[in-house]
């Protein structure tokens, strides 16, 4: 700690403090420009001039400048005062004066400090700039004119994001922000770089002349989509969400958010939102009543229940309290076969975790990451499906140096950062690699052993698992493997990463198995700043399972379910907040299923080609309608709060469940999400210490920040197979979407609108084939037509399609196993 | 005493001579109210279009809020006012909106003969307050 005074005030703060940072801890304000929190320190605007007294005769930039003992600082005198509205000047010299027009206008820093330092005229006199903006991408306006050249586009796209699309060129008045060879801007589009611009240098297109900023009413919510949990603070102006605002002051994610949550939102103004009830009605879908189409509802699966039996289908962003309703719903109507997300794809955690560790959730938090020294990434897709925490990962390496590898089946993003190795394996055998690790950490005698059982067996099947003959197998680098593996042993803290969703299903279970064995074998579960991560694909995936929308005892589970659709052995199917067709694997047994099934119930905000099929359709509501809680991925439960009212007629996936449930004769009723909460933690142990109206800004975590595991238990698991074909097929999350309801939202749609199939450059020149090409993809029986991407993440001979297209069609080739053998022809 | 009555009823009588009048015969006669008047607002024409760049400051500064504008892109990616309306019967004309505008948009007229029948006619349009 150092102590220092400023503006008499006495100050102790840390000694990475800088000035500026201690006055701010001190309650003195200093002007800054282009100071950002998140950032490292840079210097570039001299706003922040302050004096010291032990360096007399220049001032110092507060922001830079680090504290030290004894210092005196003084923040405000005429000559301060004079250089800072110099300094002002300066600035606005080739400003344009835009401020009618500028979207930034009212929230504009330069705005602010003008008038805040008193800069009313101007001494110095200067070409105003014009230079053409960039209006190339979709979502990014770029207006260089009115830039002040604060650099912090530049570093947090760089320093967080790890894309680094800008720099700086050319030389005095000349210098400009500019992309590579100066082209329009075409990257990840996560808006990082929009909302750290202090001016209206860098503006959101869709939000463009929508609204002032004083106009819009702020609500603090949670992402609809992935598992990352981040706040989003919804602009809402007359009733409809305008834009997602900048907001680093709560939540896990430090204001960092990607394309999906910053740009993501339109899809709940989608004028396709289902409005009314639909009930079918001589084979067509008619609107009705709410009370016309709960009570054919409950007619219906009363029916189907006094016959072969109901199956409830629920996917994984309802919040908790919804889901608790949905449970209860389950009971009145008699079923145990309840499940959701397809099923498979969460069974890593409930399964493999729960049979090493005893628990089923992720062991640490995400800002923990940051701190590790060592991380493992399982599939190359963590950051494609997870892109914040991608970026603590980035921050991880960058500042603190961690050494990343992945074991994958292709390269992604996670590749490209400094010093990534990824150890790319064969699809399908990413699993052998993992097994190899653990056997020569037993092996070199690195492993951990202490308190842990199962040994024995673990030693017993990893004999297949010799190293150098697995990375012959496999086609991984035999150093690297092992490089990996002794780093992964010997440092003070790691992380292994992994992500889970309904493109992952294969070997999800013996994965997350292999993944805790590792992570038992390095003493990862239970220390503090390391952390076993297993990440929901869904923004309630974790709540899903710590509600246990799972078979209740001898229950069905989805695909049983379906299979008993199918065969015509199950009378009712309802399906809330899940479009199967679309999503999961095997479209083909889904669309029998629903052929066969008597009564299907579709609950959805659109009228997917799901609900096309069902007898009644339910119009339900968004996130941004919601109240209620969100658990991510690391397990905090974060509050989601309702910004518009639904349209039409359209309610809360929870008041729907209410009114049937009622309608089914149940007595039970709630006044509100804090009343079911409190209900929640009856049955969930872990929810039961806290309480709704108490959740904070930062949301609460069950179980700690350090979840202890129940056992330590390695697991021997088998190594997977390879498939042989000329092309292997794996499918998976593109970055630009989340499921399926992206593909509705305008965002996202505008960078990636189309489904394809992404393959190496030496297969594209083989096939003779160039980006936009169509294909032809057949295996499992069937043929798909899809356009060429042209990429360098795929080794020769894989290919990759992503799953969130509809007419695609590529569940009818993926059913669900790790990797498919295709063959590909013009 | 009689002195200073006479001089001001002197006054008082000069008034009633032809000529000396203040009162007009409205509406067949009608005053010019001074330039500084507050009435009617005007939006000021630019060569093709309106000069409001819809910045919405005088919605905003307007203490009657009587003032809706919303604004949109035209053709040329220009910020404009596609719905520009005052609503007379809350407008105080107070003319804040006129000291707000930073392009000189909107101006107040002289005009002060507002009436109507209908209510609907007292919403002022763009179209209205371009003329
Ligand atoms: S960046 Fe700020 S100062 Fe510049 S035109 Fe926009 S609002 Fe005005
Ligand atoms: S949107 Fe994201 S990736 Fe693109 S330039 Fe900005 S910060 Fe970088
Ligand atoms: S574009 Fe914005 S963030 Fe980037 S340097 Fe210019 S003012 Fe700073
Ligand atoms: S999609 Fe996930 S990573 Fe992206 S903003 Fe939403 S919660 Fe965050
Ligand atoms: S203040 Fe002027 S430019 Fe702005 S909205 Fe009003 S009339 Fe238009
Ligand atoms: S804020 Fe310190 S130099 Fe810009």
């Amino acid at each position: 700690m150092v102590n220092l005074t400023i503006d008499g005030k006495q100050v102790t703060v840390s000694k990475a403090a800088t000035i500026y940072e201690a006055a701010k801890e001190a309650g003195v304000h200093i002007p800054v420009l282009c100071y950002a929190k998140k950032l490292l320190p840079y210097g570039a605007c001299r706003v922040c001039l302050v004096e010291v007294e032990q360096m007399k005769g220049r001032l110092i930039p507060s922001c830079t400048t680090p504290v030290s003992e004894g210092m005196v600082v003084i923040t405000t005198s005429d000559e301060i005062k004079k250089v800072r509205k110099t300094v002002m000047e300066f600035l606005l010299v080739n400003h344009v004066l835009d401020c009618p027009v500028c979207d930034k206008g009212g929230e504009c820093d330069l705005q602010d400090l003008t008038y805040e330092l008193g800069a009313t005229s101007n001494r110095f006199e200067g070409e105003k700039f014009d230079l053409p903006t960039d209006e190339v991408n979709p979502l990014i306006e770029r207006n260089m004119n009115r830039c002040v050249l604060c650099g912090k586009c530049v570093r947090v796209c760089d320093e967080i994001v790890g894309y680094g699309s800008y720099s700086f060129i050319n030389r005095g008045f000349e210098t400009k922000i500019a992309t590579a060879y100066d082209r329009g801007l075409d990257c990840e589009f996560c808006g990082q770089c929009l909302s750290m611009c202090p001016v209206g240098a860098l503006l959101p297109r869709p939000f463009k002349f929508k609204a002032r900023p004083w106009q819009l009413k702020e609500v603090d919510s949670v992402c609809g989509y992935c598992g990352n949990g981040c706040t989003v603070t919804l602009g809402v102006k007359d009733h409809k969400v305008e834009t997602i605002r900048f907001n680093d002051k709560i939540g896990v994610n430090d204001g960092n958010l990607c394309v999906r949550g910053r740009f993501g939102y339109s899809y709940v103004n989608h004028e396709d939102r289902l409005t009314k009830p639909l009930v079918r009605k001589n084979g067509e879908l008619v609107e009705a009543d709410w009370d016309e189409a709960l009570q054919a509802v409950a007619d219906g699966l009363s029916k189907a229940q006094q016959g072969q039996g109901v199956g409830i289908l629920s996917g994984a962003r309802l919040t908790n309290e919804e889901l608790y309703l949905l449970k209860q719903v389950a009971k009145v109507v008699g079923t145990e076969n309840l499940d959701h997300s397809g099923g498979e794809c969460y069974k890593g955690v409930t399964e493999g975790l729960k049979g090493a560790l005893g628990v089923a959730a992720s062991t640490a938090t995400f800002p923990q990451i940051e701190k590790t020294n060592v991380i493992l990434a399982i599939r190359s897709d963590f950051y494609e499906t997870h892109p914040v925490v991608g970026m603590v990962v980035n921050q991880a390496i960058r500042r603190n140096g961690a050494k990343l590898a992945i074991v994958a089946d292709k390269k992604g993003k996670l590749d490209k950062l400094p010093g990534a190795k990824t150890l790319l394996s064969k699809p399908g055998l990413e699993l052998d690699v993992l097994n190899a690790m653990a056997r020569l950490l037993l092996d070199e005698g690195l492993a951990q052993t202490e308190g842990i059982e199962g040994l024995e067996d673990l030693k017993t099947a990893l004999a297949d698992f010799e190293p150098s003959q697995v990375a012959e197998r496999t086609g991984v680098d035999l150093e690297t493997l092992q490089a990996t593996a002794r780093q992964l042993a010997g440092a003070e803290n790691s992380a292994i990463l992994m992500a889970y969703g309904l493109p992952y299903q294969g070997l999800n279970k013996e994965l997350a198995t292999a993944a805790a064995n590792l992570a038992l074998l390095v003493g990862i579960p239970g220390r503090e700043g390391s952390g076993l991560y297993l990440c929901g694909e869904k923004s309630n995936s974790q709540g899903a399972i710590d509600l246990g929308i799972l078979p209740q005892n001898a229950g069905k589970g989805a695909q049983q379910m379906l299979d008993a659709a199918a065969e015509g052995k199950l009378d009712g199917l309802y399906v809330v907040a899940e479009d199967p067709l679309s999503s999961y694997p095997d479209r083909d047994k889904v669309a029998k299923a629903f052929d066969k099934v008597p009564f299907l119930v579709v609950q959805d905000l659109f009228l997917s080609p799901t609900a096309e099929q069902a007898d009644v359709v339910l119009p339900a509501a968004s996130f941004a309608e919601k109240d209620g809680t969100f658990t991510n991925a690391e397990r905090r439960i974060q509050r989601v709060r309702p910004g518009i009212p639904s349209p039409g007629e359209a309610r809360t996936d929870g008041a729907i469940f209410s009114a049937l449930a009622n309608k089914l004769g149940s007595t039970v009723t709630f006044t509100g999400p804090a009343a079911i909460f409190a209900e929640i933690g009856k049955d969930t142990k872990a929810y039961a210490e806290f309480n709704f109206n108490e959740i904070g800004p930062q949301g609460v975590v069950w179980g700690g920040e350090v979840l202890q595991p129940v056992c330590k238990k390695v697991v021997a698991v088998s190594g997977g197979s390879s498939v042989k074909g000329d092309f292997q097929l794996v499918t998976g999350s593109a970055l630009y979407h989340s499921g399926t309801v992206s593909t509705k939202a305008k965002g996202p749609m505008a960078v990636l609108s189309e489904p394809y199939l992404e393959l190496s450059r030496e297969d594209a020149k083989a096939l003779s084939v160039v980006d936009g090409d169509l294909v032809k993809v057949a295996g499992n029986g069937t043929e798909l037509k899809l356009k060429v991407k042209v990429g360098n993440r795929l080794p020769k001979g894989v290919v990759f399609a992503p799953y969130h297209f509809a007419e695609a069609n590529v569940n009818r080739l993926y059913k669900g196993e790790p990797v498919i053998a295709v063959t590909v022809s013009k | 005493m009689f002195k200073e009555f006479a001089k001001g009823l002197s006054i008082t009588f000069k008034h009633l001579l032809p000529g000396h009048s203040t009162t007009v015969q409205y509406p067949t006669v009608k005053l010019k109210p001074s330039d500084r008047f507050r009435g009617l607002h005007r939006l000021v024409p630019s060569q093709d279009r309106e000069k409001c760049v819809a910045c919405y400051l005088c919605p905003t500064v307007c203490p009657a809020k009587c003032i809706t504008v919303e604004s949109a892109e035209n053709e040329k990616g220009e910020k404009y006012p596609k719905v520009y309306t005052i609503d007379m019967l809350r407008c105080i004309f107070c003319g804040y909106c006129v000291e707000a505008c930073p392009v000189e948009a909107i101006e107040m007229t002289g005009a002060y003969e507002l009436a109507n029948y209908e209510r609907e006619d007292f919403q002022f349009t763009k179209e209205r307050l371009l003329k």
